[in-house]
C-alpha cells in the first residue's frame, strides 16, 4: 500500500493534483491539498499522473 | 510585518533549583573542575555499551516528542560517519530548562555529546544555541574553552523563532541555509546534514546520556520509578514571575511540584503545543511520559504553565495562538493561512464574537499538514482549550468571563 505526500514548502497550491484525484485530493479554502487516505490499486495511475503532473514537484507517492 | 511578541516572555533569569541527579549540588557552580569532582573523569564508552545503557534506562527525548533515543542511536550508528548535535535553541519561550543546564552543568551536556561522538566515531560536534539567550551562548562559550581541544567543536546561533529549534530546521542552519523547518523524507538519524546520519537532540537528553556514562545504569535508577528510570527537568512558569527549573522524579505527583499559588488553578502542560489540564487532573497525575499523554496532556519538553487567578485562560490561549501565527515560517500554505485563520477564530471567541466552531474547524484542518509540526501543536493547544476548558469558551461564547483580566483583552 502506498499513500501521498505533499511537500509543504514546495506546494504553491496550483491544484493540479485536486483536478487529476479529485478522490483523494480535495482543496481547502485557500486551495491547498488536503490529501485523503491510502491509495488503493485501482487509483495508482491516477496517483503517479497527479505527482507526474505537479509543476511544483511537491506531491509524492511514498510506501507505508 | 512585525511579529506578535510572546504573551510569557524569554526569561532572563532563571531560577535552578538544585535536584536529585543532573541537578544535584548545582551550588558548585558549572566549572569543570567542580563537575570532574562530582562526576569523575568522562570514561571512554563503546557503542554496544553505551546503546546497552541507553536502551536499558528506555532513555527518551526531552525536546518534547520522547522518541527512544536508543533507536536514534543504533539508526545512527549504521552507517559512515554520523554527525551529533546538541540542540540548546530551545524556541519556545516558557522553556528554560535548556538554558538552566547550559548555566548550571554545561559540563555534563558536553560529556554526554563527546561520549556519543566517540562511540559513533563522529568528527563533528556541534552545538546550536539561540541569540535570544545570550547567558546560554556565554555559558557554553566559557566551557568548551575550559575543556581546551578534546573534541572538535562548533557553535551555531539560531534564529530567535519558535520553530527555529526544530530539528530539520537546526539541519538546515548547519547547512548554511535559512533556519527554517523543510520536509524530512527520512529521518535526521539515516539522512541529515549533508547526507549523514546526525544525531540531533536537545541539551536535556544530552545530560542524561551523560549522567549514564558518569555514574552508571544503577545509580541513574535510584530515581524515578522501575517502568520509567530517572528525573526529568521540568519547568514552571506563572506570569509575572521568574520560571523555576525544577529537576523531579518519574512518579512525584505533580500537586508536589506545583507553587502553593497553582493550587485549584487549570495549568498549560507542555507549554505553547501543549494542552489544558483542569485542577482535578493535575492534582491526581504523576510526573510521567506514558502517564501525562494517557490523560490527553503529554508532557512534552516539560512546561507547566500556571496562569494567575485573574488571568483567563482563554484569553491566555488567544494570545499564544496570536504569537504561534507569527512564528510561523510561512512556507507551508496551511500554516501560513490557517494560524493566522485560527488565531483569528480564538481571538472571536475569547471577545464573545465568534462560536467555538469555526476555531475547532480550523484547528482540525491545518492539523498534519505542514513540514514541521507547529501547526499540529497550535491545533493540539486549541482543542484542548475547547474541550477541557470548555466551560470557560461557553462563558465567552454568552458573553461574559469571571477573570479580571478580561477587562484589558486585546
Amino acid at each position: 500500500m502506498s499513500r501521498l505526500r505533499v511537500d509543504w514548502p514546495s506546494c504553491q497550491a496550483r491544484g493540479l493534483c485536486h483536478e487529476l484525484l479529485p478522490e483523494l485530493v480535495e482543496l481547502d479554502e485557500w486551495g491547498y491539498p488536503i490529501v485523503g487516505g491510502e491509495v488503493t490499486d485501482d487509483l495508482v495511475a491516477d496517483a503517479r499522473a497527479a505527482v507526474r503532473a505537479c509543476p511544483r514537484l511537491a506531491l509524492r507517492l511514498v510506501a507505508r | 510585518m512585525t511579529r506578535p511578541a510572546s504573551p510569557v516572555p524569554v526569561p532572563h533569569d532563571v531560577c535552578i533549583h538544585p535536584g536529585p541527579a543532573l541537578l544535584e549540588g548545582v551550588a558548585d557552580g558549572p566549572s569543570l573542575a567542580a563537575h570532574r569532582e562530582r562526576f569523575g573523569d568522562l570514561p571512554a564508552v563503546a557503542l554496544p555499551d553505551l546503546l546497552r545503557l541507553v536502551r536499558g534506562v528506555g532513555l527518551r527525548g526531552r525536546g518534547g516528542a520522547a522518541f527512544p533515543f536508543a533507536v536514534k542511536l543504533e539508526a545512527a550508528s549504521r552507517r559512515r560517519r554520523p554527525v551529533v548535535v546538541v540542540n540548546l535553541s530551545e524556541g519556545e519561550p516558557a522553556s528554560a530548562k535548556d538554558s538552566a543546564l547550559a548555566l548550571a552543568r554545561p559540563h555534563l551536556v558536553l560529556d554526554g555529546a563527546v561520549a556519543a561522538a566517540r562511540a559513533l566515531g563522529s568528527r563533528e560536534l556541534h552545538l546550536v544555541v539561540t541569540g535570544e539567550r545570550p547567558r546560554v551562548r556565554l555559558s557554553i562559550r566559557q566551557a568548551l574553552e575550559e575543556r581546551g581541544g578534546d573534541v572538535a567543536v562548533h557553535v551555531h546561533t539560531a534564529t530567535p523563532r519558535f520553530v527555529a529549534g526544530q530539528a530539520r530546521a537546526v539541519i538546515e542552519l548547519l547547512s548554511g541555509r535559512p533556519n527554517l523547518p523543510v520536509t524530512a523524507w527520512t529521518p535526521e538519524a539515516v539522512d541529515g546534514l549533508r547526507g549523514r546520519p546526525t544525531l540531533l537532540s536537545n541539551a536535556e537528553t544530552w545530560a542524561h546520556v551523560g549522567l549514564l556514562v558518569l555514574r552508571g545504569e544503577g545509580a541513574y535508577r535510584r530515581h524515578g520509578t522501575d517502568a520509567e528510570p530517572g528525573t526529568a527537568l521540568l519547568t514552571l512558569t506563572s506570569p509575572g514571575e521568574d520560571p523555576h527549573v525544577r529537576e523531579v522524579a518519574y512518579g512525584t505527583r505533580l500537586r508536589d511540584v506545583l507553587p502553593e499559588a497553582a493550587q485549584g488553578l487549570p495549568a498549560l502542560v507542555g507549554g505553547f503545543h501543549g494542552s489544558w489540564a483542569t485542577w482535578p487532573t493535575l492534582a491526581s497525575a504523576r510526573v510521567s511520559v506514558p502517564g501525562l499523554a494517557a490523560l490527553g496532556t503529554p508532557l512534552g519538553a516539560g512546561v507547566l504553565l500556571v496562569p494567575d487567578a485573574d488571568t483567563c485562560p482563554v484569553e491566555l490561549t488567544s494570545r499564544i495562538v496570536t504569537f504561534l501565527a507569527g512564528q510561523s515560517a510561512g512556507r507551508c500554505g496551511p500554516c501560513l493561512n490557517g494560524l493566522p485563520a485560527l488565531a483569528a477564530a480564538v481571538r472571536d471567541l475569547a471577545t464573545g464574537w465568534g462560536g467555538a466552531s469555526r476555531a475547532g474547524e480550523l484547528a482540525a484542518l491545518v492539523r498534519g499538514r505542514g513540514a514541521c509540526a507547529h501547526p499540529d501543536g497550535t491545533a493540539r493547544l486549541v482543542r484542548s482549550l475547547l474541550g477541557t476548558l470548555s466551560h470557560e469558551v461557553a462563558e465567552h461564547a454568552a458573553g461574559g468571563c469571571t477573570h479580571a483580566s478580561a477587562a484589558v483583552a486585546s
